[in-house]
């Protein structure tokens, strides 16, 4: 029986693979169908699916997080050093 | 001094501050920020000639600085610089063994299971941010490459591919890996502690 199920399921590797390709391609029909089936019995890939767009969601606010404050003295000390090795005459 | 080097001069004055911030808002590193932004005015110094002024300054050095940075994440995704801890690029098959089985099943002490911690105002947290940080800077840098295109600058698909000459399936299993080792650094240092 599980041999059998193996044929038209995919396994959690796979299915993991296609969450993943999901958030930036299209899947299609086909592989949409496997993904859902799987996932209706697969308490694993459904957690991992909801934890993976949590992630997308956190990586994308991190990122309009902008990094430390730059001083001033720290863009002195850049324009300083960037006209010590430029090659300007 | 020439006319070159002196507008040149005006330039670093001017424009250096912004250019610099904008370098490290895209790489998140200060070294890195500070050579790219100094490689732009060397290419300024260089191709000078071409400026002709049909744009603002401003403009042009950041269009030139921009090539910087996407040169950066291209050189980064080619020659990988593999973190302690993580998977190696002979590794692969045993980075995903790691996680699945020979059937592609869970190993039985991965298999996600539900966060129950609160999730809402997790990056108002600075500890979370921290963990977060982390367990980027512990993915493979090509990995790393990929996953901050993609989120961090929020780059279709087929940009990204086409800036780090990559092909699409290629792409999304370098963020599967990326994702699957995030998740569990994740796991392990935050949501089941």
């Amino acid at each position: 029986m599980k041999k059998i199920a193996h044929l038209i399921m995919l396994s959690c590797r796979k299915a993991t693979e296609l969450i993943e390709k999901q958030f930036v391609a299209k899947l299609s029909l086909k592989e949409r169908v496997q993904l859902n089936l799987h996932k209706s019995i697969c308490d694993a890939c459904t957690a991992y699916e909801n934890q993976s767009r949590l992630l997308n969601d956190l990586l994308q606010k991190q990122a309009s997080i902008t990094p430390d404050q730059i001083t001033e003295q720290e863009n002195e000390a850049l324009k300083a050093n960037l006209l010590k090795q430029l090659p300007l005459d | 001094m020439s006319d070159k080097s002196r507008i040149i001069k005006e330039w670093v004055n001017s424009y250096s501050d912004r250019m610099y911030s904008w370098a490290l808002h895209r790489t998140n590193n200060r070294e890195v920020a500070e050579d790219l932004v100094q490689d732009t005015f060397i290419a300024a110094i260089q191709s000078f000639e071409k400026f002709e002024g049909k744009s603002e300054p401003q403009t042009w050095l950041l269009g030139i600085l921009n090539n910087k940075i996407a040169g950066y994440y291209r050189k980064q995704y080619r020659n990988p610089v593999i973190s302690a801890g993580s998977a190696g690029s002979d590794g692969e098959n045993d980075f995903l063994n790691t996680f699945f089985n020979s059937n592609g099943e869970w190993q039985l002490h991965e298999r996600p299971s539900a966060w129950t911690d609160d999730t809402a105002n997790l990056l108002d947290d600075a500890a979370f941010t921290t963990e977060l940080q982390k367990c980027m800077d512990r993915l493979p840098s090509n990995w790393l490459a990929a996953v901050r295109l993609k989120y961090l600058e929020a780059q279709k698909a087929e940009t990204i591919c086409q800036e780090l000459g990559v092909a699409p399936t290629n792409y999304w299993q370098m963020l599967h890996r990326a994702k699957l080792q995030l998740r569990k650094c994740l796991e392990v240092h935050w949501f089941k502690k």
